[in-house]
């Protein structure tokens, strides 16, 4: 059991929506495997939950594309723990919040969970990031890497 | 602004891709026409013309997110064909696994993530709470087991392949690795937990038939062809075989049928409101020549599994009609019992003495200008079909995926199940649910029938007999 779950989701060919990608890439080499566990996949599904079961923490990266934020705009916020209400609930595109759900509600697993997202400027076809997207990669791995160490000492 | 004489749902939640569902109504205001609209657009043939033939499986995967492993399979068979090789014996014994693997996680989502909402709180529950956290708080039990068992399938397709989505490691003349002593032997080691989720499966399943018999009786309840692959023992197989067909009675209308050749006996048209081709088979014209696929109509055509415990099971399954099991309902209990029979499969070919081997991949140049290969996905049978020129490029692709060869008994399902629960000119979230839950008896995969990205959406619309839509329903 690694003690931080890292679950970068995207589409690394959908140009900036592959950013957390690009981030585990980085990440992969910064601390051990027994340590951190990194997952790159397409979206959030329900077996999510059973690996945020097994981790003290976890840390989903992901692009977004809010109207409000400037291109590269790096925000991070701790995960709602409990069920948020929703009429849309497809079984197979899942929020960060509903497998922190299912792991509390399947696994009676309480991992603390935050939520780092860039903004993105372009999700075309393609597998390099925009200039914005691309300045703020080096910034949020910082940002994660900050945060890991965090959940690393309190757990110390 | 919807007709106000028709009723539209949209979307169709809980199934893979976007489509809608309009139900026309007559004078008296009752149901006389369904039609399932599938409103996404099909471009993967046209997307494809100029590629090395070579990179076909890996742009083939990216159809579908979900079976990819399947089209993986399909595409590297028509390429082999292309090279005129034989593939090593252990390399066709690995893209079997590859393909069982698949087909346990793929029926494990419609199952448990999917359906299971359906089965397990009723057809009448709170839309809000039909869903996968419903199902958590109702039977948690079965919740874990549908996430265990997709795990299962989802681990042996990234131990083989090193990833679970979009795995490129079948390829034209093999597979590009072989199987390590530790991988084969951590996939043994994780059979056990995977076949006692199946039985419980099944036992559930088996326990919950009771409430829905009317379900059973109004759920696709029609007769139609069934068709499949079957080995040469006509059982049960998802990778190789001869295509078999049964009518309604369970009597073998055509055997042996090289799938080589399925334009001679597979018809498709085109109908003006749907992107999803229709399927039919020729001899019997259209659309008198309506068959199914899938689950269903595989344990209709076989005539064993070839494991001990599939075999009881489909034994039992055959004692379900005396003719062929006709109700779309059964899809489901059909599913089950394919997961019992891939996981006892996968422990035979795991423990083939020759599975380690390191002889994996034929190597050829073009051999052949043309190239056609099928395979069973887990929605059905799965035909892809190549042209090159000289230089090996594409020239021309045609695809004939599961869900489009379902899509005459889907429209013919909505129909029935409109006309049995839909009353009056407005719809009932019960009523809606029904409506939908017989399109997901079927698995559709629209993404892949469509071979377009994207969308995961549906609607339906109820018309009466002036055309006027009487109600919609969407869901974002």
């Amino acid at each position: 059991m690694s003690r931080v779950l890292i679950v970068a989701y995207g589409n690394p060919l959908r140009s900036d929506d592959g950013i957390a990608w690009r981030a585990a890439d980085s990440l992969d080499k910064k601390f051990p495997p027994s340590e951190v566990e990194i997952l790159r996949v397409h979206q959030l599904a329900p077996e999510l939950a059973e690996n945020a079961s097994r981790s003290d923490s976890v840390i989903f990266i992901d692009a977004a594309s809010v109207p409000s934020s400037l291109p590269g705009e790096i925000r991070a916020e701790e995960v709602c723990p409990t069920l948020c209400a929703g009429p849309s609930r497809f079984s197979h595109v899942q929020t960060p919040q509903d497998v922190i759900a299912l792991a509390e509600r399947l696994y009676a697993a309480r991992p603390k969970s935050f939520i780092v997202t860039v903004a993105g400027a372009s999700f075309d076809h393609g597998e390099s990031l925009s200039p914005s997207a691309e300045a703020a990669l080096p910034i949020l791995i910082e940002r994660i890497v900050g945060i890991v160490r965090t959940f690393l000492q309190q757990k110390a | 602004m919807p007709h106000p004489n028709t009723i539209v749902i949209d979307p169709v939640t809980r199934i893979e891709g976007h489509s809608k569902i309009t139900l026309h109504l007559n004078d008296e205001g009752r149901v006389e026409d369904a039609r399932f609209h599938v409103t996404q657009f099909r471009g993967f043939e046209k997307l494809c013309e100029g590629r090395p033939f070579y990179e076909m499986p890996s742009l083939m995967a990216r159809i579908c997110g979900i079976c990819p492993v399947s089209h993986l399979i399909a595409s590297a068979k028509a390429c082999d064909s292309l090279l005129a090789v034989r593939i090593p014996p252990t390399a066709d014994k690995l893209r079997r696994i590859f393909g069982l693997a698949q087909v346990t996680q793929s029926h494990a989502l419609s199952l448990f993530h999917l359906s299971s909402p359906d089965l397990l709180l009723g057809m009448d529950a709170d839309p809000a709470k039909s869903n996968i956290f419903g199902v958590a708080e109702k039977n948690p039990e079965l919740a874990r087991d549908g996430i265990k068992l997709r795990q299962f399938g989802q681990k042996i397709i990234e131990r083989l392949g090193g990833k679970r989505i979009h795995p490129a490691w079948i390829v034209p003349g093999g597979v590009s690795e072989p199987l390590t002593e530790a991988n084969r032997d951590a996939i043994l080691w994780s059979l056990p937990d995977a076949l006692a989720i199946a039985e419980r499966t099944l036992e559930w399943f088996k326990s919950t038939m009771e409430r829905f018999r009317e379900e059973i009786s109004t759920f696709g309840n029609f007769p139609t062809l069934f068709m499949g692959i079957v080995k040469k023992d006509n059982g049960l197989t998802f990778y190789h075989g001869k295509l078999r067909i049964v009518d309604a009675a369970g009597k073998v209308v055509a055997d042996d049928l090289d799938p080589t050749d399925y334009a001679e006996y597979i018809g498709e048209k085109v109908e003006p409101w749907s992107y999803l081709k229709s399927s039919y088979y020729k001899p019997k014209g259209f659309p008198d020549g309506i068959y199914r696929v899938g689950p269903l109509a595989r344990l209709n055509v076989a005539d064993r599994c070839g494991t001990p415990r599939a075999d009881q099971e489909l034994a039992e399954f055959h004692e379900l009609q005396r003719t062929a099991v006709l109700s779309s309902f059964h899809y489901h209990h059909a599913r089950i019992i394919e997961i019992l029979y891939c996981i006892e499969r996968l422990e035979q070919l795991l423990n083939d003495p020759d599975i380690l081997s390191k002889h994996v991949r034929a190597v050829a140049r073009p051999n052949a200008l043309e190239g056609v290969g099928a395979a069973e996905a887990p929605r059905g049978t799965l035909f892809h079909h190549y042209k090159i020129d000289d230089q090996g490029l594409i020239r021309w692709v045609n695809l004939i995926i599961a869900t489009g060869q379902n899509n005459l008994a889907m429209n013919r399902s909505v129909l029935q199940v409109a006309k049995h629960f839909v009353q009056g000119k407005r719809l009932t979230p019960g009523m809606l649910n029904r409506v939908e839950a017989v399109i997901r008896c079927y698995d559709p995969c629209l993404s892949c029938s469509t071979h377009a990205l994207g969308r995961m959406n549906l609607q339906i619309q109820l018309v009466d007999a002036d055309g006027t839509v009487l109600d919609e329903v969407a869901r974002a």
